[in-house]
């Protein structure tokens, strides 16, 4: 060591020798600094997320405006009438999609796409909701509403917006605070110029069915049905109407009438350089996806949710097969085991036409009729066919003058699994599908009671939307806008309040009612039925080949203004 | 605390008092008084508590539903994030182990709630394990990539992270990735581009935890760049949404330290002390008292610290990091440098690094401490702390010019990082800069 240093520090004691103990001094009296936390930094790996909790997807033909389509799409389970202080908006940071194939390829040859804005009066200083009655969407009294933009895409081209700032009807409250719940649900359904009807906002929840049917999956059984487990509860809704040549391949319905329909959400794709593109662009990530109802739930024995959720239905037919019981659904042995009846055998192609191909006699399924698959479209080349799951809807098929809740099982070839309409009994037809009924033609009679759920608790409007209007009671004291079968259920309601209106103002902060990185409540929406189905259906598609698509003819935009 | 004896008796009753103290202040679920808004205001949702419960009672009738026995379990470890209790992790623990149980193969969700409880308690290279075997298992789930992105952020990984990260990103955009992303520019030194990202989360977040969260890493942001202003707004803010969310009273306590009110500090940060009593809010809450010269105090509550590193060790954590904290904060320098090393050792991250040098250089080793308390800088450019350490360690070291630049720097980032060390900082600096 030089003599240099101890120099250069003797000169220097001196003069820093009163900093020096200052330093050393406070650093005896320890604190931590801002950036050392013993607990390190811990942010929520769970989070509510409203745009990806979606629910349920309904496709049929307007019974009463003919020539006309209904795509009906919901997000948001168990949102809770006003027994507890929450609303429920839309996500304003994504957007939300129904796509329409009608040549087959698994594309989407018509999109619509609805975002949203908030319009928050309540200036950080205040929960409320509202303080005091609201008579109409543009009453001071409401502090917090939503409004919408609708876009939509044909063939490829363009977005071109269809309608901004339209009103979403708000979350009912209760008759004090919404004394005429009808009149800002009639605010909130438009018409648009060229005949397209569009409603946004909260209604009744459609769906009926006993959740508990899925617990077979987890050492249950059948024995407990019977009870409508989303009666009294609302939903996010979107509903569009559109006339048959806005998404029939080449506007030709006669020629083309099978449409295959699906919905997402996306958000904005962001690089981690921080680079946060607020404009919808190209690059966007799929948050969540449904076609045909009770896929999204939880399926055994692969997480196939999160992959389902991700990916779009042209990549269906590449998923790698990981999944070793792809071909051997589990709920059919379960049944066998439970009730004696006899699984079918496997592997499934029957379940591969219902939810991959659609019923079809030309992509060599065992069920031989041709009901709604684009591949009986006139103008759709088999090569350019690409199976995915979607809900296929024929536009062509009569309207029955009788609904039947079991649809195409029961003869009545308007109902589900051709599309689908908000009467038709998801749940009943799905399990007589996975038992078999629609390759052998009959229901099977040991199951033929199914959930013991066979109507909605609400009755549905007779035109559109067709949803009821949201359920105003608490959950637990009994049901809300309408009369119906079903009880309500108190499991899965632990925040219930007493009935009733709210007389004061509830203090109101919006919630989801579910976490939705798929270990929330959906994981009680066990689907393993349709799910199953659909899994054999996506993860054996590595069997069939590929085929690349041949690009549609472009056509013209309708021009619509408002 | 001089006699073994009597450190023990003294670390015990402290233990009885801090538990007692907890299970009285630091569990409960009411929230802090709020400023009353004009009308009656009902409880906003407690949504953990909603998942919590509803999967207990399904449990009870459904046992074999291993979903739900890893839903359960990873919401007791949210839980143990949001309330700072740790002896949530064995339940945690014991319900992720029974969804094994069920079903031990094709079971990503408990691996992922494995892994999310093995961060939290600080086992990183573990969490690391479970999250790559859930992703093995189900390469879509943003759950595993979020636990992984953690693990390799605390095991001193940043390109493993921010691959992670990304992955997340894309896909499933939202709060969760939204938050982890803006902590890793933060950590880059990109603070405007942490806080855009962070602001993004804010817009996503529906919940008031998640809001709350987000105001307070918003709050945090503004600190670290020494806007006072910005953080006491972001804080209220989020005070506003969620008043039980503690970290944004320490917030508001450090902007109140800063702007010298130091009686409104204590207050803060004794709440937070007295219903999240971990060693670090019980530190800072030390900290102010020492400076407002309660001594006495502040040592209890140095004990009561102690007393709660050993609560979070016997629950099955373990954090050198924070036990040579601890150390340096008895003054006991040797058992820091150990501590400090051995955590160096499983994990070359920003914070260790500026703790061993810290360490090295109370226990008069500057020369050793000189390589880590630069290491400290260089992985977190535009922290002021680090550079007030390195500071220290270069002064002590015989590097005037070498301070002088790093407390120039300390000063330009945050003056307020510290205060009890801002104002020895900002004195120093003159000193320094009055020599000829």
């Amino acid at each position: 060591m030089t003599t240099q240093p101890h120099r250069r520090r003797r000169r220097a004691v001196p003069a820093l020798a009163a900093v020096g103990i200052v330093l050393a001094g406070s650093l005896a009296g320890l604190g931590p600094q801002v950036s050392v936390a013993s607990s390190h930094r811990e942010a929520p790996l769970i989070a509510s997320d409203p745009a990806a909790d979606n629910t349920d997807l309904y496709a049929f033909v307007s019974p009463e405006r003919p020539g006309y389509v209904n795509l009906i799409a919901n997000w948001i389970p168990f949102e809770e009438p006003n027994g507890g202080p929450n609303f429920y908006p839309f996500a304003t940071d994504a957007a939300y999609n129904i796509n329409v194939d009608s040549d087959g390829d698994a594309k989407a040859d018509a999109v619509f796409r609805w975002t949203f804005k908030n319009i928050d009066k309540r200036g950080g200083k205040t929960f409320l909701y509202n303080n005091g009655p609201v008579t109409s969407f543009d009453d001071k009294n409401l502090l917090f509403k939503q409004t919408y933009t609708l876009e939509s895409s044909f063939n490829g081209a363009p977005f071109k917006t269809r309608i901004s700032d339209a009103p979403v009807a708000p979350s009912r409250i209760g008759a004090a605070s919404m004394p005429d719940y009808q009149k800002l649900r009639d605010q909130a359904t438009v018409q648009l110029q060229g005949g397209w009807k569009l409603f946004a906002g909260q209604a009744d929840d459609p769906f009926f069915l006993d959740l508990r049917v899925f617990d077979l999956l987890y050492g249950g059984d059948l024995s407990e049905t019977g009870q409508d487990t989303l009666a009294g509860y609302n939903v996010n809704s979107l509903a569009i109407q559109v006339p048959f040549k806005d998404v029939a391949l080449r506007g030709d319905a006669k020629r083309n009438p099978v449409i295959g329909v699906w919905t997402t959400t996306d958000r904005n794709r962001v690089r981690v350089t921080g680079d946060t593109n607020p404009k919808l662009g190209r690059d966007r990530v799929q948050v969540s996806r449904l076609g045909n109802p009770l896929v999204n739930e939880v399926v055994v024995p692969a997480n196939l949710k999160d992959a389902f959720n991700s990916i779009s239905p042209d990549q269906d037919a590449g998923i790698p097969a990981v999944v070793k019981r792809v071909t051997d659904p589990e709920l059919p042995k379960l049944i066998q085991g439970i009730y004696g009846v006899p699984a079918p055998k496997t592997p499934r192609n029957d379940l591969v036409e219902i939810f991959l191909t659609g019923i079809t006699t030309k992509a060599g399924g065992p069920i031989k009729a041709d009901l709604n698959s684009q591949l009986n479209n006139q103008d759709v080349k088999a090569k350019q066919f690409r199976p995915s799951e979607m809900l296929r809807l024929n536009l062509n098929v009569p309207v029955t003058a009788q609904p039947n809740r079991l649809g195409v099982l029961a003869g009545d070839l308007q109902g589900f699994p051709n599309g689908r309409r908000l009467t038709d009994d998801a749940v009943d037809i799905a399990v007589q599908a996975v038992e078999g009924a629609a390759q052998a033609g009959k229901l099977v009679d040991a199951l033929a009671a199914g959930d013991k759920v066979d109507t909605n608790d609400n009755t549905f409007g007779a035109s559109f939307p067709y949803v009821a209007l949201p359920n105003q009671g608490a959950v637990n004291a009994g049901r809300g806008a309408g009369t119906g079968k079903g009880a309500s259920t108190a499991k899965a309601n632990p925040q219930a309040a007493p009935a009733g209106d709210d007389t004061s103002s509830p203090s109101l902060v919006p919630t989801s009612a579910e976490a939705s990185s798929g270990m929330g409540s959906n994981a009680i929406l066990v689907g393993a039925v349709v799910g199953t189905g659909t899994l054999i259906a996506v993860l054996a598609a590595w069997w069939l080949r590929r085929r690349r698509a041949t690009p549609t003819a472009l056509r013209r935009d309708d021009t619509v203004a408002f | 605390m001089h006699s073994p004896l009597r450190t023990v008796s003294v670390v015990s009753v402290a233990a009885v008092t801090l538990l007692a103290v907890g299970a009285v202040f630091g569990l409960r679920e009411t929230p802090a008084p709020a400023p009353a808004p004009a009308s009656a205001q009902a409880a906003a949702p407690d949504r953990l508590a909603e998942t919590i419960a509803r999967a207990q009672d399904r449990l009870r009738t459904l046992p074999r539903d291993y979903q739900t026995w890893a839903t359960l379990g990873l919401a007791y470890v949210e839980r143990a994030r949001v309330t700072a209790d740790p002896s949530l992790y064995p339940k945690a623990e014991g319900a992720l182990r029974r969804s094994l149980q069920v079903r031990a193969t094709d079971n990503a969700g408990a691996l992922v709630g494995l892994g999310a409880l093995a961060n939290a308690r600080h086992e990183f290279a573990a969490a690391r394990a479970y999250a790559t075997d859930a992703v093995r298992g189900n390469p879509y789930n943003a759950d595993a990539y979020g636990v992984l992105a953690d693990a390799h952020t605390q095991l001193g990984d940043a390109g493993a992270a921010t691959a992670a990260i990304q992955r997340m990103l894309d896909l499933r955009p939202g709060l969760a990735a939204y938050a982890r992303a803006s902590y890793d520019l933060e950590q880059r030194g990109r603070l405007a581009e942490a806080t855009g990202l962070m602001r993004r989360a804010l817009a996503a977040a529906v919940d008031p935890a998640d809001l709350a969260f987000c105001r307070n890493q918003l709050g945090d942001l503004a600190w670290f760049a020494g806007d006072l202003a910005g953080a006491e707004a972001e804080y209220a803010a989020g005070i506003a949404a969620d008043p039980s969310y503690q970290p944004l009273l320490r917030g508001r306590a450090r902007v109140a330290a800063a702007t010298g009110r130091t009686d409104a500090a204590i207050a803060d940060a004794a709440t937070v002390a007295a219903r999240t009593p971990t060693p670090d809010t019980l530190m800072e809450y030390a900290e102010l008292l020492r400076l407002a010269g309660r001594t006495a105090e502040a040592d209890r509550q140095l004990t009561l610290a102690d007393a709660a590193h050993r609560i979070f060790v016997a629950n099955g954590g373990r954090d050198d990091l924070t036990g040579a904290l601890l150390a340096l904060a008895r003054g006991d320098t040797a058992s820091a440098v150990k501590l400090a090393r051995s955590e160096w050792r499983r994990r070359p991250f920003a914070d260790v690094a500026d703790v061993l040098g810290r360490a090295l250089h109370a226990a008069g080793r500057d020369a050793e401490a000189l390589p880590y308390a630069r290491r400290a800088v260089a992985l977190g450019p535009r922290n002021a702390s680090y550079a007030y350490h390195l500071a220290t360690v270069s002064l002590a070291g015989g590097d005037p010019a070498g301070a002088r630049a790093e407390l120039r720097r300390v000063r330009d980032l945050n003056p307020y990082f510290s205060p009890t060390d801002g104002p020895t900082a900002a004195r120093a600096l003159s000193a320094l800069e009055a020599r000829p």
